[in-house]
Formats: structure tokens, C-alpha cells, sequence
């Protein structure tokens, strides 16, 4: 459905004529994220400076009833930023000031646009950082971040993005301008900064965001170690953690990512390996040191083939480079992937990686892993050949049967990439009539037209539509009214 | 409506409780003593037990340990109390995943005592947490010092079962250390006062217990030493687990040495770490002119029981680090004689005020709000006589438009006043 006139001519006052993208090939650069099996171009992209402008936007589409789409870097993983209803995508690449740095304080504000790194990178010789570190930093926005609670290797240690936001400012779908949260340890009412982080624009835009920054710590160790099979390298994860260790990060690479990554980068990790561990510690450098031998220990009692230790950080360097490039040397064996992001409770890994060596089987399909295995977080890439007919249906049907096993375990759908239109049917493998209904009616609260990135999060389901009632407890008969 | 006779519901609390377990009266709520108490013994009969509150048109206050009922307004009735005594299992405890999902019931000691075994913990240690339940934790967002390391209940809470003002049994969140499908209901849900739905089962993230912990006190002559202090380790990759800052009156309190303001540290990790670490808070604490000494590691208990044994009016300070001297400051010029003790390196402190003068206290706390203010800071009265908080706002002003979602949030889920009414900011 195209834009009337007057949303094109009002968007066009409120932010000049290079602030809209009206063209269909401008607009073609919009259409998906890095999920490219959702594509659907919005009617317009404009490209706002300040939290002025966003409610400007947001108020003139909601008079209209357009649907607003918001989008960061365009490198979210679930078909996020895109506009299956069309619409008004609001892009955030204009919005990358850092606001405020506030070290004393230990937090940054910062608008939606900025990149991740950036911020780190802000304040890293002052010795600090920003601990979310999704393997986009490099490009993805922290409006993005906060978007999708993203996650990232180091998050075994540190939690999520939603761990570190202490406050927000954003434009809810009534058109209001709320600023929940802050630097200040405490705050009176519902915890909103808490409920808005992760709703992937569904409530509205971010437009500007107060992090926690924390301390680089004293000293860093990384440690590869490899096993001869992936469920003898997730039993030595299980008996880190029961250790009671827990590693800044925890990251598994098996057999055919060995491979694809030796293939593209060098000979980083040992051939012959059916997996690797990445193991990294950080903090005081005696607890480092101390942590660091018991984990070799546990990984050799594990029946390790080999364990090495980074001498120093450039053999640290080159133990992450495979792990950091590993998305990119799939390439070089595969057409074509599936990501899957679903989690199994940690001590499930053993499990879970069998059975995925069953499916795999089943569909004849190779799965390649690069994943965090200390927080139970899998990342099979499915790889598939999208030349053949019928490859890509049966990369669907592994995908789905994988993610029905590990909630079957006691998973959860989605991680750390979020729901966006890949995973918004899988939610009802998790959650019940009662608690989709609960969302449904949280969303509605904020977004009271349905108008803020619509299509996303949650599933077309009859508990997400109004009027659902969801069964309530049997109550003994003639008691009261 | 049809009139439904008291007679007709104290049946019906029965019937799906038992009889032993439904009184009429029971302990009082903020001075109020309710209709009824009722005790249920699954998920399910709680759930049923709001669910024909609502159906009745009774309000429910959920009641854990009783350790927080002075928090919030006076409700604005008491019907049904639903005391979750009885809820206190641990349902699932997997030690390998550092996860537990608990009853609501359960409180903070008996979970410790199970966890103990394992070499873990669940580190919520605000005052009185032994006897705390675990679900009034969550509901009043209750912290003590351990939230410098490892956060607040907020950080912790991985999923949550509840019963919403309908009765319907809802469960948000994941079993898993990781998850993010959906929205994160448990945010919502924890320092809500239980008035968005009453919390049944919480699953939990656990923490491996610190193999060695050591804790020292640092003595300086002027808060704004102490500050200095505190903003040196910030500023260092020192790890502490506390850092948390006494003023004169708490030391005295507590039985340590009196000084104008002191922190007390504590690191806990591998033994060869906490020995090197202590070189460097001492060389911290003695650059910013303080005086070091070890303390036993008794002092948390003993700093908990003076904490928790306090019956004056306590409040609750969220501000920044950076202001800890200004805040101590405020505290002395509109509280004189009250005593402030909390978690220096967040801005989270605790007044507390023996003798409260109750006429003064609304303008005090006018001044002490406005100084918070520039930082969005918070000063929330956690527990005062209810003759007092009868005269004032217990939780301070919400800016307008946070708090028309927030309204919009209790009129979408609980539109008839069933949870807590009256209790929660503006009245909600």
C-alpha cells in the first residue's frame, strides 16, 4: 500500500527532502535484514537526527495509521527490520552521538545509531567497556542491541544487553515521549526500562539509551581445547560450570567449522578434532591463572586431545580470529545455511548434540557448530544447497524438528537473535494460550493501534487477537456470585 | 451483582484450600486485619483463590515472610490475604545448570541451606533474608550488599509463574540462562508489589559460592574520603563482592569502630586471588588517607541482624556513586540523628531514622527527593508506621508520562482493583 500524498509531503517537511528515501531502488536496501528469506521494502525510509523528529514521524503515522518499522544497522538475524505491511521504516543511522560519557558513574548515553565497538572504543584507554558483544559489534547498532536483548559470546559471564541498560528514552506507540530508568540505583513503579528492552520495536523507538560501563579486567587468559567428539567436549562445558567456573566465555567450534575455518584463515585449530573449545577467563590475574589451570585439568580429565593456553595476545588473537570469522568461512562449504538459535539447559548439551547428529542424518544435511556452549546457546548452521529443489524445505523441516528437541529438553526458541517474523510461530512450542494472551496484551498497552512494527514477535495465534479468554482455574461449584 | 454472603465465599475459600487451612481474620496487613487468610498448597489452588476473589469482587494482598508489609500506601483494603507459607518447595534444583525453580513461599535461608551442599548461592541478601520469601524478594525488588557483584532480583529472576487479578495461571520468562522469546515478563513482575499478579514460581539464576572471601573495614576521617575510596576501586580491576559505605551512627550501630565514614569491602574468589587483591584495596584505602583493618567473616551477619532488628522508619536512596557525600550531607541536614548505610559503589543506601519525627518527615523527604532528582534517583520510604506514611507519598513522584504506561499496565491487568489496591505508586 503506498504512502497518501500528505504522509509524503508531511514526512518530507519534517525532515527534508534527504531525509526520506522514496525511490524503489533507495528503498530495495531496506527490505530485510540479514535474514534475507523475509524481504518486504517500506513505502518510505527516513532517516530522523533527533527524538523530535521520531515522535514527529510517529505521531504523523499514527494519524495516518501507517505501520512505523525500525531499523539500526539492518544486521539482525530474524527478519526484524522489514516491512512485510509496508510503511514508514524509520532508520537510526543518523542517530550516533554518544550523549554523555559519565565514568564516575560508571554509565554512557548514547542515541540508538551508535555502533557498539564505538562505544567501547570510546572509552577503552580510559580502561572500560561496554560488555554486550553480539559477533556484529563491529556493525550492529546498540538501539539494535537493545532492540533484540542481543547477547554475544562474553555474555556467560557479563548477561545480556538487557543486564547492562540502565535506562531508556523512546517514542511508544501512543506518540508519548517516555524516559524510564536512569544513572540512579533506584526507582519507584514497574520496572519499564526492564519490560521495553527486547520488544524489537513493537512498543515503539528507542531513541536514546543510558548503559552500564564496566572495568576492563587485570588480566585475560585463553585457553583452545580439543576433544575427539562434540559430546565429550560438551561434557567437559558441564563439568567447567559444576566447577563452579565461570569462563567470560565458553564457545564450541565442531568438525566442519574446524574445517571451513582452517580452509578460509589458516591453520588456527587442530584437524582431526570433532570439536574445540574456546575458553576464555578475565578478571584478577591470580584468579585468572588459578581458574586457568583447573579448567585444563578438567578439560584433560575430559579426555582432551590437546590443550593449549595463549602465551600471549597475539596467540589470543589468533585463537578468536577462527571463532570471530567462522560465519564467513561457511562459505566455503556451503551454499546456504539455516542459523538456528534455540538453547538447551547447559547440562542438556550432551543431549542435544547427539540428537542433532540424528537429525542430521535423517535429512541428510550437514550441520555445522560454532556456538556459546557455556550458556547452552546452539548455533547449528544447516547447511543447504538452494539450487536444489526441495533442499531448503528439508533444511526447514531439520531446523524445526531441532528446535522442537531442545524445547522438549527445557529450552527456549531464541537466545540471543530474537523472535522478529523467523520465530514468532515457534513461540507457542514454549509458551501456553495464557501467556501469549499476557503478551499480546503487554504489547497492546504500549501500542495501543498495532502499528509499530507489526508482524514481529509475537505469532498470529488466536491468544494473540482480542477477545481471547484464556481458560481460568475450576473453581467448586455454587460459592459465590 | 448478586450479594454473595461472607458465609458463602469462607465456604468457598474452603473448598478449595480445606477447611484447616482458611481463617477468618489472621495477622494484620499494614494494620488491617483482612476477612479472611488462606493458605494454599499448590500453584493451583492459589490460583483458584484469586480467581474467585476477583469473581467476588475481594482485593488480594499476597503475604510471604511478612518482613515488607510497611512498603507502599496504606492498602486501601484488605480482604483476602493469600499466604504463601505453604508454597515453599523446591521444585527443581539443577545444580549443573546454576538454575532452581522455587514456590514463591520459600525463603532466602531455606533455599541457602539447600544450596549449600552444592557450593552455591542465590545472592539476594537484603535484610532479614534468611526468613525473607523469595517471592516478597522479587515483588518489593528487596536488595543488601551482595547486589554491587551480582545485581538485584532483577538480574536473577529467569522465569516467573503467576496468577493474574483473574486468576489465570501465567508463566513468563525461561527455564534457561539465556532467552529471549518474548517479552521479559519477569521485569515486569519484580518490584511490582504483586500488583500486576501475585508470583507463585520463580526460576532463579544461581552463582557458584566464592571458594575464600575477606573482608576489611576502611576508616576515614571524612565522607568525602570515603568517596574518594570508592571511586579509586570503581576505577580499578579490583572485583569486590560489597563495598558498603557506614556513616558514624550505622558503625556505632554495628558495634565497630566510630569514625566519620567507613566502607566495608569484601572480595571473594580463588584464595590466591583474595591475597593479592588485598594489597591493592588496602593501597586504595590508605592513598584516599584511610585507616585498614580485617574484620572477621561474622561481620555480614552481624551487619544483617542490626539492619534487619532496626524498627524505626527505614528509606531507601537510589543515587549515584559519585554522590555519596552530597547524599550524606542531605541525610544530615533535614534527618539529624538518623543513620545512612548502604552500597557505595551503585548509590543505593538505606536511612535509617529511630526517633522519625512525623511531622517533619514529609518536608525532609521534599528535600531529599529534590536532591536526587538531577540523577532520576529515588527516595522510597521501605518501611515507616502506618501513621506516618498516611501523610506522605511513600514512593515519591513518577515522571507523567511513565506513569500513564504504568497506569494503562494496571488498568489492562487488573482493571477491577483486585491486587494490592491502592498500595503501588499513584495510588495503583
Amino acid at each position: 500500500m503506498a504512502l497518501s500524498a500528505s504522509v509524503v509531503s508531511g514526512l518530507q517537511r519534517l525532515l527534508g527532502p534527504a531525509g526520506v528515501v522514496l525511490t524503489p531502488e533507495g528503498r530495495l536496501t531496506y527490505e530485510s535484514d540479514m535474514l534475507t528469506l523475509y524481504k518486504a521494502a517500506p513505502d518510505a525510509v527516513v532517516l530522523p537526527t533527533s527524538t523530535d523528529e521520531v515522535q514527529a514521524i510517529v505521531r504523523l503515522c499514527r494519524e495516518a495509521h501507517v505501520p512505523v518499522v525500525p531499523r539500526g544497522s539492518g544486521t539482525g538475524l530474524i527478519g526484524g527490520a522489514t516491512a512485510p505491511h509496508g510503511g514508514v521504516m524509520v532508520s537510526m543511522t543518523r542517530m550516533t552521538q554518544i550523549l554523555e560519557l559519565d565514568l564516575a558513574n560508571r554509565c554512557a548515553t548514547v542515541q540508538p545509531g551508535l555502533i557498539n565497538l564505538w562505544l567501547t572504543n570510546a572509552v577503552r584507554e580510559r580502561g572500560w567497556f561496554f560488555a554486550p558483544d553480539p559477533s556484529s559489534q563491529m556493525v550492529s547498532s546498540i538501539g539494535g542491541n537493545v532492540a533484540t536483548n542481543a547477547g554475544g559470546p562474553h555474555c556467560l559471564k557479563y548477561g545480556i544487553t538487557t543486564n547492562h541498560v540502565l535506562g531508556l528514552e523512546a517514542v511508544i506507540g501512543t506518540g508519548d515521549v517516555v524516559r524510564v530508568g536512569g544513572k540512579a540505583s533506584e526507582r519507584a513503579g514497574y520496572d519499564l526500562t526492564g519490560v521495553m528492552v527486547g520488544n524489537e520495536g513493537t512498543f515503539g523507538l528507542v531513541t536514546a539509551i543510558t548503559v552500564r560501563l564496566l572495568h576492563l579486567p587485570e588480566a585475560v587468559k585463553t585457553a583452545l581445547a580439543s576433544f575427539a567428539t562434540v559430546v565429550e567436549a560438551s561434557e567437559a562445558v558441564s563439568a567447567i560450570i559444576a566447577a563452579g567456573i565461570i569462563p567470560a566465555a565458553l564457545e564450541m567450534l565442531d568438525d566442519a567449522m574446524i574445517g571451513a575455518v582452517n580452509a578460509a584463515v589458516g591453520k588456527v585449530y587442530p584437524d582431526g578434532a570433532g570439536a574445540v573449545l574456546l575458553i576464555e577467563l578475565d578478571g584478577p590475574r591470580a584468579e585468572v591463572e588459578a581458574q586457568a589451570e583447573r579448567v585444563a585439568a578438567i578439560c584433560r580429565e575430559r579426555q582432551a586431545l590437546m590443550v593449549t593456553v595463549a602465551r600471549d595476545e597475539t596467540e589470543r588473537a589468533l585463537l578468536w580470529k577462527g571463532r570471530k570469522e567462522a560465519a564467513g568461512a561457511v562459505g566455503r562449504i556451503t551454499a546456504a545455511y539455516l542459523l538456528q538459535d534455540a538453547v538447551v539447559p547447559r547440562s542438556r548439551l550432551p543431549e542435544i548434540m547427539r540428537e542433532m547428529v540424528a537429525i542430521s542424518k535423517r535429512h541428510n544435511l550437514l550441520f555445522a557448530n560454532v556456538f556459546h556452549a557455556g550458556d547452552g546457546n546452539l548455533h547449528p548452521l544447516i547447511c543447504y544447497d538452494d539450487r536444489k529443489p526441495g533442499e531448503l524445505e528439508r533444511a526447514q523441516q531439520a531446523n524445526e524438528e531441532l528446535l522442537h528437541a531442545c524445547i522438549a529438553l527445557g529450552g527456549t526458541v531464541s537466545g540471543e537473535h530474537g523472535i522478529g517474523m523467523d520465530k514468532a510461530k515457534n513461540l507457542p512450542l514454549q509458551y501456553a494460550d495464557a501467556d501469549l494472551n499476557f503478551m499480546f496484551r503487554l504489547r497492546r498497552v504500549f501500542d495501543p493501534d498495532g502499528l509499530m512494527n507489526p508482524a514481529k514477535l509475537l505469532p498470529s495465534h488466536p491468544a494473540c487477537g482480542e477477545g481471547f479468554r484464556p481458560s481460568r482455574p475450576t473453581l467448586p461449584a455454587g460459592t459465590w456470585v | 451483582m448478586a450479594v454473595t454472603t461472607s458465609a458463602a465465599l469462607t465456604d468457598g475459600l474452603r473448598a478449595i484450600v480445606g477447611a484447616e487451612h482458611v481463617r477468618e481474620g489472621g495477622a494484620p496487613v499494614d494494620g488491617t486485619i483482612p476477612r479472611w487468610t488462606a493458605a494454599p498448597a499448590t500453584t493451583g489452588e492459589a490460583a483458584a483463590l484469586v480467581a474467585l476473589a476477583h469473581d467476588a469482587r475481594l482485593s488480594v494482598a499476597p503475604r510471604g515472610g511478612g518482613n515488607a508489609l510497611e512498603l507502599g500506601y496504606p492498602p486501601a483494603r484488605v480482604d483476602l490475604v493469600l499466604d504463601t507459607g505453604r508454597l515453599d518447595a523446591v521444585l527443581e534444583y539443577t545444580p549443573e545448570d546454576l538454575t532452581v525453580t522455587v514456590q514463591a513461599g520459600c525463603t532466602a535461608g531455606a533455599l541457602a541451606a539447600r544450596l549449600a551442599p552444592r557450593r552455591q548461592i542465590l545472592p539476594l541478601d537484603p535484610p532479614g533474608w534468611a526468613t525473607r520469601s523469595l517471592g516478597g524478594i522479587a515483588a518489593t525488588h528487596a536488595s543488601g550488599p551482595l547486589r554491587h557483584r551480582y545485581g538485584t532480583m532483577r538480574d536473577l529472576l529467569l522465569g516467573v509463574r503467576f496468577a493474574q487479578a483473574d486468576g489465570v495461571l501465567t508463566w513468563g520468562g525461561a527455564k534457561v540462562v539465556k532467552s529471549v522469546s518474548g517479552y521479559d515478563v519477569p521485569k515486569l513482575m519484580v518490584g511490582a508489589l504483586g500488583t500486576l499478579g501475585v508470583l507463585l514460581e520463580l526460576t532463579l539464576r544461581l552463582h557458584p559460592a566464592p571458594e575464600h572471601e575477606s573482608t576489611w573495614l576502611a576508616s576515614f576521617n571524612t565522607p568525602a574520603h570515603a568517596q574518594e575510596c570508592v571511586a579509586a576501586l570503581l576505577d580499578s580491576t579490583v572485583q569486590p563482592n560489597r563495598i558498603e559505605l557506614l556513616d558514624s551512627r550505622a558503625l556505632a550501630a554495628c558495634n565497630l569502630p566510630v569514625s566519620a565514614a567507613a566502607l566495608v569491602v569484601s572480595i571473594g574468589t580463588v584464595e590466591s586471588a583474595v591475597r593479592a587483591e588485598e594489597g591493592l584495596v588496602k593501597a586504595l584505602a590508605q592513598r584516599a588517607h584511610g585507616t585498614i583493618e580485617t574484620m572477621g567473616a561474622s561481620f555480614w551477619r552481624t551487619y544483617d541482624r542490626a539492619l534487619a532488628a532496626f524498627e524505626g522508619v527505614t528509606l531507601r536512596i537510589g543515587t549515584v556513586p559519585a554522590r555519596l557525600v552530597e547524599t550524606l550531607g542531605a541525610v544530615q541536614a533535614v534527618l539529624p540523628g538518623a543513620s545512612v548505610a548502604g552500597s557505595a559503589g551503585l548509590g543505593a543506601l538505606r536511612v535509617l531514622i529511630a526517633n522519625a519525627d512525623a511531622g517533619g518527615l514529609p518536608g525532609a523527604l521534599e528535600q531529599l527527593r529534590a536532591g536526587v532528582g538531577e540523577v532520576d534517583g529515588a527516595v522510597i520510604v521501605e518501611r515507616a508506621p502506618r501513621s506516618i506514611r498516611e501523610r506522605l507519598d511513600p514512593w515519591g513522584p513518577v515522571a507523567a508520562p511513565a506513569l500513564t504506561v504504568m497506569r494503562a499496565l494496571k488498568t489492562e491487568f487488573d482493571p477491577r482493583g483486585v491486587l494490592n489496591p491502592g498500595r503501588f505508586v499513584g495510588g495503583l
